[in-house]
């Protein structure tokens, strides 16, 4: 069964078209970065997902049902589309009690969902005095109140400093690990590379690469920067599989064209110590940048 | 639809709003309670029919149950929280069933504290000058009763046109523009068609005798078809359209 599943998905505005024709299906328990440049009709695919927009043509299951039909929908998904969704006059609590009075959930969730998005001490001040993160996380904390299998997030670390978009990587990945699903936007790739397991990467509406983030590194030549005490010895063994490395500026070898699961294989095998191994992200960047431009022409 | 029910009045209670539509009420009905009970000349103030207008002065309460109900459908649309809303509960006809009985149970609160004030200052005003009740039994009984039904049901008319309009200055400016303009030119000029507007059919409610006015049970409803009618078009469209 699938989680999510997108056959021929098609919205028009008028004469533009937002989403073409996008399919994709995404399984339990993998977190999937939705990515794509500002306007690439992202938004517009997620909120056809989740039963707020109709299609034009083709259609949008969660869990084999399109999600208006989804039988005790809040208990299955949680979602976020905009991290602005309060009401300014509205305690960060009470908003969480509106909606959890809908689906019958208790007060004592919503002080749980509260405590896990760690907005306890602001629960009941009102949510105009609350910070971008914060309101990001009061987002979070109502995609929560279920319990969901699926998580729906719609551009979540905006706004967020540094270690705010820490927290969130950790967080979605204990909550994957459990076998529950997420679905994550972002513009921008950098933001979600260390999260997700594989991209759907869209631009004009369409879907351009639907890809692990290990093979994404890989088939645009991405390189991986590896630290070893025996970096001849690693270049050799690199060289025998025909990865192609250089001496990076800080002694490291960049190994190219090559993931890093490869160049950690190779490491193993030829039992050479590895200190550090890192797909490069500014070359996933240039990657995305290519793609997403790529069919602008 | 129970539990949404709930949900939404926990919305109309969660903010400053409905607490300062209520005062913003009552101040209304104390200054207009005091105006018609101390103002109008002693022997005028003894006809059942200006007593009606003093006893009834709750009955603007209408304008701030039906400014109730818009602000709880205008709100979510100006403030996003409709995307959480839908997608708690998809089925959308129950979101908007839910904040039609919201608002005329809110309605409810705002016709009898109204309603119960403007009858308490009016009743001491009489007695304080020695002018004696006019309105007995059945006729004070649907003054007051049709006043709070009434009032309620403003709310589900709020909820109604806000669900149609969505855009919350729209609906606030149509609605007054309706209801102090619209309405009165009507009834003055084309009464047989004013006469079947919500105003006027919720003065025929309150048991008021003015020419051309419906009787009180027809001009209830009047009422409850608008009421009906407004909220049927609003789920149709609340299904039909994509949320931004």
């Amino acid at each position: 069964m699938s989680v999510v599943l997108s056959e021929g998905l098609t919205k028009r505005f008028g004469k533009l078209t937002a989403v073409d024709d996008l399919s994709f299906v995404l399984g339990a328990g993998t977190i999937t970065g939705f990515l794509g440049p500002n306007g690439a009709g992202k938004t517009t695919t997620l909120r056809m997902l989740l039963g707020l927009a109709a299609p034009t043509s083709g259609r949008a299951l969660i869990f084999d049902r399109p999600y208006a039909q989804l039988a005790g929908a809040a208990r299955r998904v949680g979602a976020v589309l905009e991290a602005t969704d309060f009401h300014p006059g509205r305690s960060g609590r009470d908003h969480l009690r509106t909606l959890s009075r809908a689906v019958e959930l208790p007060d004592s969730r919503v002080d749980e969902v509260l405590g896990l998005v760690e907005l306890t001490a602001a629960a009941r001040r009102r949510v105009k005095g609350y910070s971008l993160g914060m309101r990001q996380r009061l987002g979070l904390a109502s995609a929560l109140l279920g319990d969901p299998e699926l998580l729906v997030l719609d551009e979540p670390a905006n706004g967020l400093d540094p270690e705010g978009v820490r927290w969130l990587r950790d967080f979605l990945r204990a909550f994957a690990s459990e076998g529950r699903t997420v679905l994550v936007s972002s513009h921008v790739l950098a933001e979600v590379a260390q999260t997700v397991d594989q991209v759907l990467i869209v631009n004009k509406g369409r879907l351009v690469v639907e890809t692990s983030l290990e093979q994404l590194t890989a088939r645009v030549g991405g390189s991986v920067r590896v630290r070893s005490p025996q970096s001849d010895r690693l270049a050799e063994a690199l060289r025998r599989e025909g990865i192609e490395t250089t001496v990076g500026t800080d002694h490291a070898l960049l190994a190219h064209g090559a993931t890093s699961q490869r160049v950690g294989e190779i490491a193993f095998a030829a039992g050479v110590p590895v200190y550090e191994l890192v797909a490069e992200g500014s070359s996933l960047e240039d990657v995305f940048l290519e793609l997403t431009s790529g069919t602008a022409s | 639809m129970i539990a949404q029910t709930k949900a939404e009045l926990l919305k109309l209670r969660s903010t400053r709003t409905t607490v300062g539509l209520v005062l913003g009420m009552l101040v209304l009905v104390v200054l207009f309670s005091l105006l018609a009970g101390l103002l109008t000349h002693t022997d005028g103030l003894g006809t059942p029919e200006n007593q009606r207008g003093l006893f009834g002065v709750g009955s603007l309460a209408g304008v701030f149950s039906a400014l109730a109900g818009v602000l709880l459908v205008t709100g979510e649309y100006r403030f996003g929280t409709i995307r959480p809303t839908f997608l708690f509960t998809p089925r959308r006809s129950r979101v908007v069933g839910a904040k039609l009985a919201a608002s005329m149970l809110a309605g409810l609160v705002f016709g009898v504290s109204g309603e119960g004030l403007a009858f308490a200052i009016g009743y001491v005003c009489l007695r304080a000058r020695g002018i004696p009740l006019a309105l007995h039994g059945g006729s004070l009984a649907l003054l007051l009763l049709g006043t709070v039904a009434g009032v309620a049901l403003f709310g589900g008319i709020g909820v109604g046109v806000a669900s149609i309009v969505r855009n919350q200055i729209g609906t606030i400016v149509g609605l007054l523009a309706w209801g102090f303009i619209v309405e009165n030119l009507l009834f003055a000029f084309v009464p047989s068609v004013g006469r079947l507007t919500p105003g006027q059919a919720q003065n025929a409610l309150t048991g008021l005798t003015t020419e051309h006015l419906l009787s009180a049970t027809a001009g209830g409803a009047v009422l409850v078809a608008w009421v009906a009618a407004l909220a049927l078009a609003g789920v149709a469209l609340t299904a039909r359209r994509d949320v931004g």
